[in-house]
């Protein structure tokens, strides 16, 4: 790949005891883009996740952050590299409040100048959290909370966002919204985003590459305007099918991959 | 009644049979059986519901389904309604289904589900003869209807009335039929060209039929796997047919993916299967092996070394020592028992191979293990077997001797011939075709051949398969391709090299074995073209060609090689239905990488 990427995982198995979650999986990321991973229930996408957060160690093949393997360390060493991970399903504190939530982000940072600064700019992006900030985290509706959660990952000032379904039980408004922003966070920042999701029109629009997971592999990759353009993809990920001759189509054909 | 059309066959098998077994279908994982008395009635009514809507005897019905037990229900309702059964590839496109349909004038058309269903709906405004459709499975098709479809369940239901009206009429349907008459259409596969309409009488299918159960025999109650396409002649003459014959068990497996597994629960008593089919099976066991311990592989190496031994002996008509016999026993019992039933042949008598060629090592694996293996040579014209390698006396590497069927005969140019009842009545619509084939009572098949001092037949290539390097070196490709299939790492190949500098060839990836491969090499890889462009994979497929290139003089090596880097199934037209690559349409398909592999040595 001709970008320097800034993140590449290479063969990586990981298993939950006898189960193998993830078999052979290499991707990359480029330095500044947006790489999004698709795939069914139980095709990996949160495995490759937490692999790389350190929550999970992989059974095999190397993962590498700017050139410098990752694999098995803890997962506060990763952080401290440089690797926020926001988990599925949001995990905030609830009885935290919102402020200290945030700041329980930027547990590994010791410049306090830095960080008044990163909770101005998350305040920014998401002005109702500044409006919620002594409120209990667990008190916030789905939406705030999924903010939360993207902007106590931004308070560990990474050079890596990963990002677990955001758009889990949220409204499609919602949805657009926080994709949004994580565009713009992406531009702004150059920040580079590896994001997990099940809304495949709604990563595949926003992400720049993308990669197709089937249990525990990658069956394709490409630019996420090629991804679109696949018939395996429009069939299977949006939804979009062929009408048969009967009007309808029930059945489906077969993946092909290509 | 004589015996001589299948009808007559069909209905002697359920009258005498009665209660017993004739068929298992696996359904949502728990095999069920259906009696011949049960097969019987649900034939009979298929057929007679097939008069009812004014089935004529002669007349065509076609099946486009995968194999299953219906299958061999509408098969034997349609012959025994005194009609013409033609199959059609559950992977054709709509486009063929169309072709198939209208050369072989169907007047009915059975089909598998929605989407077959939907093939032949999207083509029917062009097929006039087409009457009616008949669905195996309504399922999502209960808010349809259409005056054209019909279920397979309306179908019985009106043949079930047409037999309470009039209960001589079966009988009558049976009989109807003269051995002399067509009864069932198969097209060739096609490796060039349109696919042709082979037409075989009832005499052609008894005929073969009887020499079947000489060649595989399976007594009553014998257990067959039924899983290869019942379009294809193997599985309908020497399986389907066979079982009918002789009383076997037809069991069928519940999806084409789950064969292995199925092959281990029923532990078939006979087996025939293409050669892609007992390939998979060996290279699974390989794979297997380099995830065992080092104690098993150690335990095997002995053990079939020992079946190695016996097996060179044994093919070179030599005495087997008692030592060795008692060794080959151990071996069997402590060893190679386990591998055999790890694939679920512990029970066969037999393994037949055949449509395909083989690799001769393959075979003696398989004779190693302590099986009997049976190679024989066939084609669809000749209604499957023209020779067959008798059990016991089997010569890896030749396809056996004429055996039950009929004359075989090398002409001039060193092309096989044969005649005898079992040679079909001619392609239909190709009068022309047919007359180059079969002349004076000939049949020419194409193949090239010769008699070694046994008088045992051994093919050396597809007459019009043979490459003339630019050197003017005769090459036969299918020696070398074969022996390279022999990898678990290769399906398929082809070796190019016609009018050219030197042989080339091209390979397609085993992609379980090879991603197995690269996974356990740290090679990394996403899909299935960067994993074919991977320059471990490229050097593991080069050490193969490399392994294969040792056994040929200097001017029959592959020079150069590249990987077809799209993952083929079935429903590719690069693919014949049996898995087996065209050599014709992937050489003009893949003609740039082809030049690709003359040009870089000229850079």
């Amino acid at each position: 790949m001709a970008p320097e990427s800034i993140l590449q995982l290479k063969n990586v198995e990981a298993a939950y005891g006898p189960i193998t979650a993830i078999r052979g999986v290499s991707l990359s990321v480029p330095r500044g883009a947006i790489v999004t991973v698709l795939g069914a229930n139980g095709a990996g996408k949160t495995t490759i996740m937490k692999t790389i957060s350190g929550i999970l160690d992989p059974t095999k093949g190397t993962i590498e952050l700017e050139g410098e393997p990752i694999q098995g360390l803890e997962p506060d060493a990763i952080v401290r590299r440089g690797i926020c991970h926001v988990p599925e399903g949001r995990e905030v504190f609830p009885l935290l409040s919102v402020h200290d939530n945030l700041m329980m982000g930027a547990f590994t940072r010791q410049d306090r100048a830095g960080i008044a600064e990163d909770l101005e700019q998350a305040y920014a992006y998401f002005p109702i959290l500044r409006e919620r900030a002594r409120q209990a985290a667990g008190s916030l509706s789905g939406g705030q909370q999924q903010m939360l959660a993207i902007s106590r990952a931004l308070m560990g000032r990474p050079k890596l966002l990963l990002l677990d379904e955001p758009s889990l039980g949220l409204s499609p408004k919602l949805t657009k919204d926080i994709f949004e922003i994580i565009t713009r966070i992406n531009r702004e920042r150059a920040l580079s985003i590896v994001v997990v999701e099940q809304n495949a029109a709604m990563a595949l629009s926003h992400a720049h590459f993308g990669y197709i997971l089937e249990v525990g592999r990658v069956v394709m990759e490409d630019s996420c305007e090629r991804l679109m353009q696949k018939d395996d993809i429009k069939e299977f990920y949006l939804g979009m099918h062929a009408a048969g001759v009967r009007g309808e189509r029930r059945w489906k054909r077969k993946k092909t991959w290509r | 009644m004589e015996i001589d059309t299948i009808p007559a066959m069909f209905w002697q098998a359920v009258t005498t049979r009665g209660d017993k077994t004739a068929l298992r279908q696996k359904e949502l994982g728990i095999w069920r059986s259906v009696s011949w008395k049960d097969f019987g009635n649900t034939a009979r009514e298929i057929g007679l519901g097939l008069v009812r809507l004014g089935f004529a005897p002669g007349e065509t019905a076609s099946i486009l389904s995968n194999t299953n037990c219906a299958w061999v229900y509408a098969d034997m309702g349609v012959l025994g309604a005194g009609g013409v059964c033609s199959g059609i590839y559950p992977t054709d496109s709509a486009a063929q289904v169309e072709y198939l349909l209208a050369d072989s004038g169907s007047a009915y058309v059975f089909v598998e589900d929605e989407e077959q269903l939907d093939k032949v709906l999207a083509v029917r405004e062009r097929l006039p003869e087409l009457r009616t459709i008949i669905v195996f499975d309504m399922e999502g098709l209960r808010g349809f209807s259409d005056p054209m479809v019909t279920s397979l369940e309306e179908l019985r239901r009106l043949g079930f009335e047409h037999h309470r009206d009039y209960p001589e009429a079966w009988q009558a349907c049976l009989r109807g039929r003269r051995p002399e008459d067509l009864a069932i259409l198969i097209y060739t596969s096609g490796t060039t060209g349109k696919p042709k309409g082979a037409m075989l009488s009832h005499a052609n299918v008894m005929h073969a039929t009887r020499g079947n159960a000489i060649t595989l025999p399976s007594g009553e109650g014998g257990e067959r796997m039924c899983f290869l396409p019942l379009c294809h002649v193997a599985e309908r003459i020497g399986g389907a047919y066979l079982a009918m014959y002789s009383g076997g068990v037809m069991n069928f497996v519940e999806k084409p993916e789950c064969v292995p597994e199925n092959v281990r629960e029923i532990a078939p008593t006979g087996f025939l299967a293409v050669p892609r089919i007992w390939e998979k099976f060996y290279s699974e066991v390989m794979i297997r092996l380099k995830n065992a311990t080092a104690f098993e592989r150690r335990a095997y190496g002995v053990a079939i070394g020992i079946g190695e031994g016996v097996v060179e002996r044994r093919l070179a008509g030599k005495q087997i020592s008692f030592p060795l016999r008692a060794a080959f026993w151990l071996a069997r019992t402590l060893v190679l028992a386990n591998i055999r039933k790890s694939i679920g042949i512990h029970r066969c008598r037999w393994i037949a191979t055949g449509a395909a060629p083989i690799s001769p090592d393959l075979i003696r694996w398989y004779m190693a293990l302590g099986i009997e293996v049976i190679e024989l040579y066939g084609m669809t014209e000749a209604t499957g077997a023209i020779t067959v390698n008798p059990i016991g006396r089997s010569k890896p590497g030749t396809v056996g001797v004429a055996g039950p069927y009929g004359e075989v005969a090398i002409s001039t140019q060193g092309e096989i011939l044969v005649r005898g009842e079992h040679v079909f009545m001619g392609y239909l619509n190709l009068p022309e075709k047919t007359a180059e084939t079969v002349v004076d009572g000939w049949l020419h098949t194409g193949d090239v051949g010769n008699f070694d001092e046994d008088g045992y037949l051994r093919i050396t290539d597809r007459l019009k398969d043979i490459i003339i390097t630019a050197g003017g070196k005769n090459i036969t490709p299918s020696e070398f391709e074969n022996q390279l299939k022999f990898s678990p790492y290769i399906t398929d190949a082809i070796v190019v090299g016609d009018r050219r500098p030197y042989l080339t060839c091209l390979v397609m990836i085993d992609h379980d074995n090879v991603e197995k491969y690269a996974q356990d090499h740290d090679i990394p890889f996403t899909n299935f073209a960067s994993l074919c462009r991977a320059q471990a994979i490229r050097e593991l497929i080069q050490a193969e060609v490399d392994k294969v290139n040792a056994g040929f003089a200097r001017v029959e090596q592959i020079k150069r090689f590249s990987l077809i880097e799209q993952k083929l199934t079935a429903e590719d037209e690069e693919l014949t239905p049996t898995m087996k690559l065209k050599r014709k349409l992937v050489n003009e398909k893949y003609r740039p990488l082809i030049e690709s592999m003359y040009q870089k040595e000229a850079a």
